[in-house]
């Protein structure tokens, strides 16, 4: 869960009354005890003075109503002694330091009741006489001793049967009437779905826009009109498979499939927040992703190198960079409570791992038992404990730290410079520490407006302009000697030949106790838990071994990533194929693709998602031969056209009568507009892009182009899965055209039609740049306008126009010429723009 | 409709749900909204399974129960200003001028347990028939208490600018959640197709802090993100023509563009997306002849510029801001945040350093606009369904910084809001900080029962307006949810 309340008693304030349902899964038992006895004096006390008192200012949030807030009933003695969730209420024997009277005393930072208002003096002496006294009550408000009895958390025999839960069992293939449609085991599937429902599929898609279907698919980018030409006249049988074979074997096909990683691993290059500063190498991990699907890595050693590849024996590179995963994320560096922030950050480590890898939302179970699906609170803590030897991202504001920073070059030239580089960083620290307190001294003497700024990034000059002026005698000689020392180490370059790597590093061997955390308020310690696994699967706790020596790690998140990447695993293998299954139809076999639980979509095809997994796994788990199998399937290549009767019957298509059609996403929209205009430069790896942002939008920025030094435009024209991604400052065009909010995990793009889209493509710089580069290729091509404007109908839809409309665009541009009197190449310009606007540009059939 | 049913279908994930019938956001945007309009906490509408019509994000949707609001603006004092030197007197802490004292703070300078008192540094004056005391600093603003109310006993969760923005802005410390525009927009479209729903205007120093991450849309669509609007000839980026292109050229271009589209239309005559993209070419078309118009202000009078500061050296900016604020609302412009101060330091209203100089330039700068707004609105009958928010992240805290000068750390303990109009009481001053104006100590008022009481006012039961995302019904008020501010309305 996302949300938190750092004080339970501001929760509280808040409460409209029913909010907070208070756990209900738990019985609680009267447990025998001896009554307590009270005078009849005592007694008058409390019905006079005690009772209008609470009943007036606390039984409305503590025990009038069904939700109880905090946990703490106090319409009932027992009820008091024993508390809520921050401990029992009242204590007898030393009645001064009960919660409840520190509360009511605002003694508390924390606990301060009632929250509105603090009581009047009178009543607060009513209630410290009360207290102190033994909580005399009345006979009817004794209560019963009770012992609150887990009814077995929310793991019941029936839960424990939903399907996600079951081991992947491969049926066999059904048989259908047409069984000569079925050409791949996925056919079968989904032929017989349809023949349930007298559905027919629609015939098979052209082969432009097959052709341009995988293109996109795979590799992102359009075909060239010659690859298009190349395959269409192909009449052998399996001109189909070598062109999928080629684009799989394609260097670019890992720059779309690893996006589509990168959208659900929460990619982002810098940590939001007030100075959103960058996250240094993150393109590394960027690049480990495309580079793991160029190279058909098996799914298992993904998920194990991303999980705990620190943790893998020798000197593995990739393993280190891959651990970058836990460091994606936002990272608030001047938390308001570091506690608090300790625990976001290792929810947003619960909540990517589980919804990425597992297709589980055990967030929800952060503060209270998952209210639908069988998840305990205690499954949420078991899965922190996991992660509870990584260490905060940083200690200080530094975006670089001894815990997120790995050195990846090769062992022997390390040695060569480690010991040298480790003396010299100490003693610059040294240094630097030595030199600021001597102008720590002099700046608490200077006016509060220097101090101010000596805080922040005006700090040099305060120090050159204010500072060294007013240093004297000894203070000053050892000053200038300090800065002569620094100047000379740090002219010192760093070692040739090293790497460095955002990662997890110098983690905790030894991690400190993971508790369960009561409505998940760090404060609030519950009972200790051990890393485990989710406890509807019944497994036993892990046996994890103790750290060796020396270790920089717990150990535990190997068993995590061993866990995850393994056969047994009822949800790895299918929530990984049901994303390919996605990001190939539009839609996954469970639609939810993060959540297969039950606040989820339930699956149209189960017994293909069982079928696909367990293929999956026996080929190794590795993705192009899946690829494979599902693009070689009829139904992959049906056309996209509708039909009338199965309209009708399935409007959403859900049981793939046809093929989907789909907008690009804002990386293909912003790289297609880039290949028809010749512009695309195709490089690939390395530090980031930083494509031109107008300066409107810079100016959304506190300090408007910070953090985005501009690439010069061959560099920009990069592939769009290069441009930095800066949380705090998007690339118009990508967020346009739907790319995810990088702060939390995105299992499927929104498809929104707006506006501002078309205002960006007809006005934009960006576009209308483009569009003179994409007229001046054309002009460049051939001379002839009708020439000119069938290349660029080509280029941007890959069909061959009919001369009619070739016709009806000369026309146009004729009339836009004469009429608006532009030159012809200002003309060609505007065809070339309208062609980038065109819906058949942006959407595949 | 069984509980189980009513899951399966409505809690679902909208950003996993798009692809359904291609009927583009808008009719799934509906369903999701009203999931939880009901008493009965399960009880959902059914979504829309067929192919429906185009329906813009934005196209206007009806309140959950009669609204008394149908726009917002939110003036934000970015930086904080100091509750104690604007509207919430403290004879106190005047005495005690200078002494050093004992008092828990916490700022950005950390936690404090003592400080040395900076009195109040405006003398306060009676204003309205209410007699609300305001400081020197807004003499104009002072003019309008009677239609105002004032929020002393506001406190937040974080006295830092980076997540104490996110939390005004989005109810949460955590950067990724959608912000009040957005869920007022999401809730309840806008009602001028020809215009953004939620617009943000910033300071000429520059945005705030997080930047674009204060007008968010954070896990809901792009299209509920506020947009950013200058009050000069291109109020939005890329809604002016590129050079050399004239509108009637684009009219040619969208013409041709038109027939292409409906040709490739024709035979996927099915797919409202298809349809939905043509439309939204003329829409833009649309938008880049009434967005010029929304910021012209030749029709204004010249009694009406001054009465915002307009042609005065120093409110010109603001004032030119609040009018434009004015006329979209007048355009049926749902949401509309304005920026007082920008960058860092002192251009705004963060006074770490010499208080004095630092709010006399902000408030001299606003408050003679703001006062103008509230008249101008009152008078064109536009103040009762418009309400106006004054507010900053947090405040300031009653002792110095530093061991000299005026400046003042941040406060989350306790600081001041106030709205006007849209239903709010005017004339009432609730709850209350401390004697030295430190910590909200009656009647406290998180930022959350804010946004809740906002939501209310427009028709929107905060505690059911829900997006449901990552497994959960998200709320702006959170899962613990929030209750509206009741003295209020």
């Amino acid at each position: 869960m996302r949300s938190h309340f750092p004080r339970w008693f501001a929760a509280a304030v808040l409460v409209a009354g029913v909010m907070y349902v208070n756990d209900v899964r738990t019985v609680r038992e009267a447990v025998a005890q001896e009554k307590p006895k009270f005078t009849a004096e005592q007694v008058a006390f409390f019905e006079k003075d005690v009772l209008p008192v609470l009943k007036q200012h606390c039984f409305k949030c503590h025990g009038d109503e069904p939700k109880i807030k905090g946990g703490l009933n106090l319409t009932n003695r027992q009820a008091i002694l024993d508390g809520g969730d921050t401990g029992p209420a009242v204590k007898l024997d030393k009645p001064a330091e009960s919660l409840f009277l520190r509360a009511i005393h605002y003694k508390e930072d924390e606990h301060r009741m009632p929250p509105k208002s603090k009581l009047p003096e009178k009543e607060l002496a009513i209630l410290d006489k009360w207290v102190k006294d033994g909580l005399p009550v009345s006979a009817d408000r004794i209560g019963e001793a009770v012992k609150v009895v887990p009814k077995g958390g929310v793991v019941t025999e029936e839960a424990k049967k939903y399907w996600a839960y079951q081991p992947v069992k491969q049926s066999p293939v059904p048989t259908v009437k047409e069984q000569g449609w079925v050409k791949t085991p996925v056919d079968g599937f989904i032929l017989a779905k349809l023949e349930a429902k007298n559905l027919k599929p629609v015939k098979a898609a052209d082969k432009v826009a097959l052709a341009r279907r995988a293109y996109y698919d795979l590799i992102g980018l359009p075909p060239t009109p010659e690859e298009l030409d190349a395959f269409v006249s192909d009449n052998n049988p399996n001109a189909w498979e070598k062109l999928i074979d080629r684009l799989l074997a394609s260097p670019h096909y890992g720059e779309k499939w690893g996006r589509h990683w990168l959208d659900v691993v929460r990619y982002g290059e810098t940590n939001g927040y007030e100075r959103d500063g960058p996250k240094p190498f993150a393109w590394r991990y960027r690049d480990y992703v495309i580079q793991s699907f160029n190279s058909d890595k098996p799914y298992t050693q993904f998920v194990k190198e991303q999980l705990a590849g620190d943790e893998m024996p020798g000197h593995n590179p990739d393993a280190i960079v891959a651990t970058g995963y836990y460091r994606l994320g936002i990272w608030d560096d001047e938390p308001a409570d570091r506690e608090q922030a300790l625990f976001d950050g290792y929810d947003d480590l619960v909540s990517t791992t589980a919804q990425g890898f597992l297709g589980m939302t055990p967030n929800c179970a952060r503060c209270h038992d998952h209210k639908v699906d069988p998840i305990p609170q205690t499954d949420y803590y078991k899965f922190v404990a996991f992660f509870r030897d990584i260490r905060p991202y940083s200690d200080n504001r530094d975006v670089r730290s001894a815990s997120n920073m790995s050195d990846i070059s090769p062992p022997d030239q390390r040695v060569k410079y480690e010991a040298d580089l480790r003396k010299r960083d100490a003693r610059i620290a040294e240094i630097r520490k030595a030199m600021t307190a001597i102008e720590d001294e002099i700046i608490k003497t200077l006016p509060a407006e220097d101090q101010r700024a000596s805080e922040g990034n005006d700090r040099p000059a305060v120090i050159s302009k204010k500072v060294v002026p007013a240093l004297k005698g000894k203070p000053k000689d050892e000053y200038t000697e300090l800065r002569k020392e620094r100047a000379e180490l740090e002219r010192k370059p760093t070692p040739p030949g090293q790497q460095l790597a955002l990662s997890v590093n110098n983690c905790d061997p030894r991690p400190p106790a993971t508790h369960l955390l009561i409505r998940g308020i760090p404060s609030a310690k519950g009972k200790e838990v051990q890393a485990g696994f989710p406890a509807v699967l019944g497994l036993p706790d892990p046996k994890i071994p103790a750290a060796k020596p020396g270790a920089k790690s717990s150990g535990r998140r190997t068993v995590l990533a061993d866990w995850i990447a393994s056969k047994d695993n009822p949800f790895t293998a299918r929530v990984f194929v049901n994303r390919v299954w996605q990001y190939h139809f539009g839609r996954g076999i469970v639609p939810t693709t993060n959540d297969f639980g039950k606040l989820g979509e339930q699956p149209t095809h189960p017994e293909l998602l069982d079928w696909l997994a367990a293929d999956f796994m026996a080929g190794d788990w590795k993705l192009k031969r899946l690829h494979k199998l599902i693009m070689m399937s009829n139904v992959y290549q049906l056309s996209a056209q509708a039909d009338a009767e199965n309209l009708k019957v399935d409007p959403s298509n859900a049981l793939l009568w046809r093929f989907n059609m789909r907008r690009l996403t804002g990386e293909e929209v912003r790289d297609s507009i880039l290949s028809v205009s010749g512009s695309l430069n195709l490089k690939q790896f390395g530090p980031s892009t930083y494509p031109k942002i107008p300066k409107e939008v810079l100016a959304g920025q506190s300090v408007p182009g910070q953090g985005w030094p501009t690439s010069p435009p061959e560099e920009a024209n990069r592939r769009s899965v290069y441009a930095h991604v800066k949380r705090a400052l998007r690339v118009p065009i990508l967020v346009g055209f739907d790319q995810p909010d990088p702060d939390s995990s995105c299992p499927v793009r929104y498809v929104t039609t707006v506006p501002t889209q078309s205002l960006g493509l007809l006005n934009g710089e960006f576009a209308n740049e483009q569009a003179v580069a994409f007229a001046k290729r054309l002009q460049k091509e051939s001379p002839d306008l009708a020439v000119q404007i069938t290349r660029a109908i080509r280029l941007t839809t890959g069909r061959v126009p009919l001369a009619e409309e070739v016709k009806k665009d000369v026309a146009f541009v004729a009339a836009i010429k004469e009429k608006h009197k532009l030159d012809d190449f200002a003309a060609l310009t505007q065809f070339a723009l309208l062609c980038l606007n065109a819906n058949e540009f942006v959407y595949l059939d | 409709m069984t509980n189980n049913s009513a899951n399966q279908f409505c809690r679902r994930t909208r950003r996993e749900f798009l692809w359904e019938s291609g009927a583009g956001f808008g009719a799934l945007g509906l369903t999701g909204l009203f999931a939880n309009n009901s008493a009965l906490a399960n009880e959902s509408v059914e979504a829309p399974k067929t192919i429906t019509k185009f329906t813009n994000p934005m196209a206007p949707k009806k309140p959950m129960f009669p609204a008394k609001a149908k726009a917002v603006i939110f003036l934000f004092m970015y930086g904080g200003p100091s509750q104690v030197d604007t509207f919430d007197e403290k004879p106190e802490l005047a005495k005690l001028d200078g002494k050093t004292i004992e008092v828990k703070t916490f700022g950005r300078g950390g936690h404090k347990n003592q400080g040395r008192v900076v009195g109040p540094k405006f003398a306060f004056k009676n204003y309205g028939k209410c007699g609300k005391r305001v400081s020197d600093l807004f003499p104009n603003v002072g003019s309008c208490v009677d239609d105002i109310a004032f929020l002393h006993s506001m406190y937040a969760e974080s006295p830092i600018h980076g997540s104490g923005l996110l939390m005004m802005n989005s109810g949460r410390l955590l950067s990724g959640s959608p912000c009040l525009g957005s869920w007022v927009t999401y809730g309840l479209g806008s009602e001028n197709e020809n215009l953004p729903g939620f617009v943000v205007m910033l300071d000429n120093s520059g945005g705030p802090i997080n930047g674009p991450k204060n007008w968010s849309s954070g896990y809901m669509p792009a299209a509920y993100q506020g947009v950013q609007l200058r009050a000069d000839k291109t109020p939005i980026h890329d809604l002016a023509l590129p050079e050399g292109t004239t509108r009637e050229q684009q009219r040619t271009l969208l013409d041709r563009l038109k027939e292409k589209n409906e040709e490739h239309l024709a035979s996927r005559a099915d797919n409202s997306e298809l349809m939905a993209r043509i439309a939204s070419y003329e829409l833009a078309f649309k938008m880049q002849q009434h967005a010029p118009e929304a910021v012209d202000f030749s029709k204004e009078t010249e009694e009406t510029k001054a009465l915002y500061g307009i042609g005065e050296k120093q409110t010109d900016d603001f004032g030119r801001k609040c009018l434009l604020a004015r006329r979209l609302v007048e355009r049926g412009v749902r949401f509309i945040q304005v920026y007082s101060g920008g960058n860092h330091n002192d251009h705004n209203w963060d006074a770490h350093g010499d208080l004095v100089k630092n709010h006399s330039l902000h408030a001299g700068n606003t408050d003679k606009p703001i006062a103008g707004l509230l008249k101008d609105l009152k008078r064109k009958g536009l103040l009762e369904d418009t309400i106006v928010i004054w507010s900053g992240e947090f405040g300031r805290q009653p002792t110095a910084e530093y061991a000299q000068g005026t400046g003042r750390d941040h406060n989350a303990y306790g600081f001041t809001s106030w709205c006007a109009g849209g239903g709010i009481k005017g004339g009432i001053s609730v709850g209350k900080t401390d004697e030295l104006g430190n910590f909200a100590v009656e009647d406290r008022f998180h930022v959350k029962n804010l946004h809740a009481t906002v939501l209310q006012q427009m028709g929107l039961d905060p505690n059911k307006l829900s997006y449901f995302y990552g497994g959960l019904d998200q709320k702006l008020v959170g899962v613990e949810g929030a209750e509206p501010i009741k003295q209020l309305i």
